[in-house]
């Protein structure tokens, strides 16, 4: 149960990798939020630790319903075209994010999880969710991009924790979501910001401020 | 590793209290000063300011002497270099405040940089930060650790306290700070490195090797010559005091080398003595160089330039200040039987005791050294000479001059405290060596209870020599008496009339300031003899009417700023240029920002995957 | 006190030594030249006249002849002179009279800045340089000396002692400074008023009447404390033998005899070179020094 839910998690990362348009990056990152709730709400149940309840509670309410609002908010704030600039085009985007995926699996072997095992199943999405986040900082032209990287690699943060370690300390993760949470309200504004003073989010123009 | 708050965080020992006393001696007075220096110079929420950093700067100095654990020694440390930054950097309105504080605050932080490493190399060997700690573990340390942390600590301090070649903020930090923040900085601040360089490298560490001392006393010997050399040329009241503070701060690295010299050699008293000569002259420094600025500060305030090419007459003008001016300029140059005086003989007579004691090519070493310590000390009177003369005597040479007038009580009080102890200490010299001969011994580890260093309490005797004797109250006396006798003859013997007539002007009928003798001429034969190493050139420009009727002549005459053309531009162009080629990397794109931290994470994972 | 009587001695006879050297100067320019007692007349000559004052100068130039005057007096009081071959040794040594020195030094040059005047500030540029250039000679001299003696106490060398190589060396630095510090040719010339020669005569040309005379004085005593201790080290004498009166003349007259010696080589020197460019006399100082660091391995090696 808890394979083949990973496994649409790893799938929804997939779709944001080759998503061309905003509307569809966020679509994406709603399943992958609501799949990581799901995780979570399966670990609680099977722990039946209250802690996990809340966490994922929050994660529903904050990943899957307010942020991503406030991400459409921001981008029909900002009015312009839906097209994600894309360095690297979507097949070839595809390709890297396979070699990620073995990599990461590779890599979770390496660190000790066991073949074949559950955790070592979701050490491998997890480090494939990061690394995929990070591409995607990379690789597409727009600032909003990178604030969806960020809450990207949040997700894949947060799901090796909980899967290789148990869960972090509670509170820490209260306050990673409102760290979170804030970042994307500010980040938000940013972009409005940068949009009103150069017109555009394409943060590749930007490379005349340098040093 | 984490026990940073013991108990003993504070040492209180003879060194410390010493140094507490210098810093106290010479802040009150300022702070007297300051009240009336900064009126109607800013407005009333600068000068709270000011008056505020000047408290904080006085108590981090303070702090900085008293501490006994290395990371609050840096904290403080760093405390004492912002808080005087903001002080430099005060008058914001001047772009050379500015150029003054970036030099200023980049080299101190070069030489933090050095003690850090000093203290992370101790902590190595010790794990711990607290001296005594460090102490007991210096014992065991190997001895080119202990070479490396000496230069390590020699090259930290040394930026600090203005060490040639190192010394190159103090000309351009200290004229433009406020004048009495000139004379805390100057007398007290640093002087802190200097108790850097005693606590750190004699007290701790513990000196056995003998090329330290020499090293020491070949640096102080190049500082006191170059200083004194650069003074020389500068028409600048407050840069001129800066470069006798680096001449100064060589005369009392004299007295602390040669403590390390004769500590490596085995010679306990003698390596008292010097010490104790070190630090006569480093409280001396601090009394009459504090006293010297505060007066710079108070002709910039009453006739507003720092050139004394365009002042003069000003002993007219302003009595008060002229005197007190006179009285630090005669304890500068060492003559009798003030306090500047006592140190420098004090020191001479260490190398002469020293050469006493050592064998063959080393006391060779100690005469040519004193001998260069009497070139600066003839130097020194010349330059005083120079900046008293032109400044407060003759005839007004501006406009600047001519409409001065005496400044307020407070600041002449400051400047009369300070006069008292010049006085005071060169009188009581023989009670203030017991009490310093306490201090030195404590930090050496030396007993000092059979060395007996006066008869009574009037006359000096350094213990390991025969029938050497010094009393300043009786040279004062004699002086006085003979003075009275000089005076008593006059009296008598001569007819009474003295007529007040102009200056013998060789007929030409009028003679104004422009005939006087200007500081420029006044320098330009130790411009002469010095050449080699001060490098002067002059531009000329003649504008001319016809072949026979030239309408101007423009005359300028420079010296080469040899330091800084040879070892700071070239040094500051490198990094420039290694700057420079490291900016290609940098190519405005954030998506590739990115990608190296990406890169680097995978590689960093593969890497330790490895292993 | 012995002190007292010996400096009164010292004082009236310091004179007499200036004069002997401008008349055998003189003499040997071909000329009568002036009698041996003419410094005195010219003493009394001053203090019977009145005096100018400029009115640029301050109380420095007022307080400048007596601060010049007791200072030299109190470093007569320092050397071991004439009969009673005892000092105020209890007051400073050896180094301390070149600071004593250089308290007389810096109210002079000051005061020739005071009046405003142009030749005031060449005199005291020019004597600022030359002493400062003097300084390390002379330290490198007394650094001779004093190793020699493990003392750098005047009364040290006062008695009887062994002429050394060094010594001699030393003796002859010290006589190349005492030229410098009693402003004879090469260095300076005493008797010329003209710009382009003086240094010690400039500064004190304001200078008139009484107070004159007072500086005067003081240079004479400057010269004989110099000479004395140039006789003292070539020419080594001891205490006063009381007792046998024809030993006592004798001695006297030895005392005498040997200061006079000095005298003359200083005169004979005086008039056989020129006087030297200002910039030379860096050069002049520089091989004093040079002197007196081979006087100082001399003295090491025991010579």
């Amino acid at each position: 149960m808890q394979g083949i839910i990973l496994f649409l998690l790893l799938a929804s990362t997939y779709l944001m990798v080759i998503a061309k348009r905003m509307p569809a990056l966020i679509r994406s990152f709603r399943y992958q939020s609501f799949f990581l709730f799901l995780v979570t709400f399966l670990a609680a149940f099977n722990e039946k630790v209250i802690e996990l309840y809340v966490v994922s509670g929050m994660i529903i309410l904050v990943k899957v319903f307010l942020i991503p609002y406030f991400l459409n908010l921001t981008a029909k704030k900002i009015n312009l075209d839906e097209n994600l600039g894309l360095f690297v085009n979507s097949q070839l985007s595809l390709v890297l994010a396979l070699i990620f995926t073995y990599y990461s699996w590779v890599l979770s072997v390496n660190l000790g999880f066991g073949q074949g095992s559950l955790q070592s199943v979701a050490v491998t999405v997890a480090f494939s969710v990061i690394f995929i986040g990070a591409f995607m900082m990379i690789s597409r032209m727009k600032a909003f991009t990178q604030v969806v990287g960020i809450l990207i690699m949040e997700n894949g943060i947060f799901l090796f924790a909980s899967s290789a370690s148990g869960g972090m300390p509670f509170f820490a993760e209260i306050a990673i979501f409102f760290d979170i949470f804030i970042s994307v309200v500010i980040m938000g504004i940013f972009v409005f910001r940068i949009n009103k003073l150069f017109t555009h989010i394409d943060v590749n123009k930007l490379s005349r401020l340098k040093g | 590793m984490l026990n940073l708050l013991t108990n003993n965080l504070f040492l209180f020992d003879p060194l410390a209290l010493f140094f507490l006393a210098v810093i106290f001696i010479v802040s009150l007075p300022s702070i007297v000063y300051s009240f009336s220096y900064l009126k109607g110079e800013y407005s009333t929420a600068k000068i709270l300011l000011a008056q505020v950093l000047l408290l904080a700067f006085v108590l981090s100095m303070a702090l900085v002497v008293s501490v006994s654990n290395c990371l609050i020694f840096l904290i403080f440390w760093e405390i004492m270099s912002l808080v005087s930054y903001f002080l430099v950097v005060f008058d914001t309105k001047q772009a050379k405040s500015i150029q003054a504080g970036l030099i200023y605050i980049v080299m101190t932080h070069i030489g933090t940089a050095f003690i850090i490493a000093a203290f992370m190399i101790l902590h190595n060997y010790a794990h711990s930060f607290d001296f005594f700690a460090i102490k007991n573990a210096c014992q065991a340390m190997p001895s080119q650790t202990k070479d490396i942390v000496f230069l390590l600590f020699l090259i930290g301090f040394g930026t600090k306290a203005g060490i040639v070649p190192l010394h190159i903020w103090l000309p351009y930090a200290h004229p433009q700070a406020s004048s009495h923040i000139s004379s805390i900085m100057s007398g007290v601040m640093i002087k802190t490195a200097i108790y850097g360089i005693i606590r750190f490298v004699m007290f701790i560490l513990g000196v056995n090797s003998s090329w330290w001392g020499i090293l020491v006393l070949i640096l102080a010997v190049i500082s006191c010559l170059v200083g004194v050399i650069y003074a020389l040329m500068e028409h600048d009241i407050k840069r001129l005091l800066a470069y006798h503070s680096v001449e100064n701060i060589g005369i009392i690295l004299l007295g602390v080398g040669l403590a390390m010299f004769f500590t490596s050699l085995g010679l306990p008293y003698l390596a008292v003595f010097s010490l104790i000569a070190g630090l006569y002259h480093l409280i001396n420094h601090a009394i009459f160089k504090g006293l010297l600025f505060l007066c710079a500060g108070s002709v910039y305030k009453a006739t507003g330039t720092r050139d004394i090419e365009k002042l003069g007459g000003l002993i007219k003008k302003m009595p008060q200040t002229a005197a007190y001016f006179l009285l630090g300029a005669m304890a500068i140059s060492a003559l009798p039987p003030l306090n500047g005086f006592v140190s420098e003989w004090l020191t001479l007579q260490a190398f002469f005791l020293g050469a006493f004691n050592v064998i063959g090519g080393n006391k060779l070493f100690l005469g040519i050294c004193a001998a260069m310590l009497a070139l600066t000390s003839g130097l020194a009177a010349a330059c005083f000479v120079k900046a008293f003369g032109v400044t407060f005597l003759a005839k007004p040479r501006s406009h600047y001059a001519e409409s001065a007038k005496e400044v307020a009580l407070p600041m002449r009080i400051g400047m009369l405290i300070l006069a008292v102890l010049i006085v005071i200490f060169g009188l009581a010299a023989a009670l203030i060596i017991k009490l310093l001969a306490r201090v030195s011994g404590s930090t050496l580890g030396i007993d000092i209870s059979s060395m007996t260093f006066s008869l009574n309490n009037f006359t000096l005797a350094p213990q390991t020599a025969r029938n050497i004797y010094l009393s300043t109250p009786t040279l004062a006396l004699w002086l006085l008496i003979f003075g009275i006798v000089g005076f008593v003859i006059y009296r008598i013997f001569g007819r009474g009339k003295s007529v007040i007539y102009k200056t013998w002007d060789c007929g030409y009928y009028k003679l104004d300031s422009r005939n006087e003798y200007t500081a420029t001429a006044f320098s330009k034969p130790f411009r002469v003899a010095f050449s080699f190493f001060l490098l002067p050139y002059r531009k000329t420009q003649k504008i001319r009417e016809s072949f026979y009727h030239i309408k101007s002549f423009s005359y300028e005459t420079h010296t080469t700023k040899v330091f800084k053309k040879y070892i700071y531009d070239p040094v500051l162009a490198i990094v420039f240029k290694t700057a420079k080629a490291m900016r290609r990397i940098q190519l405005g794109s954030i998506h590739l920002y990115l990608g190296y931290i990406f890169i680097t994470l995978l590689l960093l994972i593969i890497f330790i995957g490895q292993f | 006190m012995m002190i007292i009587l010996q400096i009164i001695l010292f004082i009236l006879t310091a004179p007499l030594l200036s004069g002997l050297i401008t008349k055998i100067k003189n003499n040997l320019r071909m000329r009568k030249g002036q009698s041996i007692i003419q410094p005195y007349y010219n003493l009394v000559k001053l203090f019977s006249k009145d005096e100018v004052i400029s009115e640029t100068a301050s109380w420095i130039f007022r307080v400048t002849p007596f601060i010049v005057l007791s200072s030299t007096l109190a470093a007569a009081i320092l050397i071991p002179v004439f009969i009673f071959a005892s000092s105020a040794h209890h007051m400073g040594d050896f180094l301390a009279l070149i600071f004593i020195f250089a308290l007389g030094r810096f109210f002079l040059a000051l005061s020739a800045l005071d009046t405003g005047s142009s030749f005031g500030g060449m005199g005291a540029s020019r004597e600022m340089f030359i002493s400062s250039l003097v300084e390390p000679a002379l330290c490198m001299v007394i650094f001779a000396i004093s190793l020699q003696f493990s003392s750098t106490d005047i009364s040290a060398f006062s008695g009887m002692h062994a002429i050394t190589v060094s010594s001699v060396v030393a003796a002859i630095a010290l006589f190349l400074i005492v030229i410098a510090e009693t402003s004879r040719i090469p260095i300076d010339n005493q008797e010329t008023h003209l710009e382009l020669t003086m240094v010690h005569e400039a500064m004190v040309l304001e200078y008139s009447g009484r107070s004159l005379a007072l500086i005067e004085m003081a240079s004479y005593i400057k010269q004989m404390i110099f000479f004395f201790l140039i006789a003292q080290l070539i020419f080594p004498i001891g205490g006063l033998p009381l007792g046998n009166f024809v030993q006592m003349l004798l001695w006297v007259l030895w005392c005498i005899t040997r200061v006079v010696i000095i005298a003359i080589t200083v005169a004979l020197v005086e008039v056989s070179v020129a006087k030297m460019r200002l910039f030379r006399v860096a050069d002049f100082l520089g091989f004093a020094f040079v002197l007196g660091v081979i006087a100082t391995v001399c003295a090491i090696l025991g010579v």
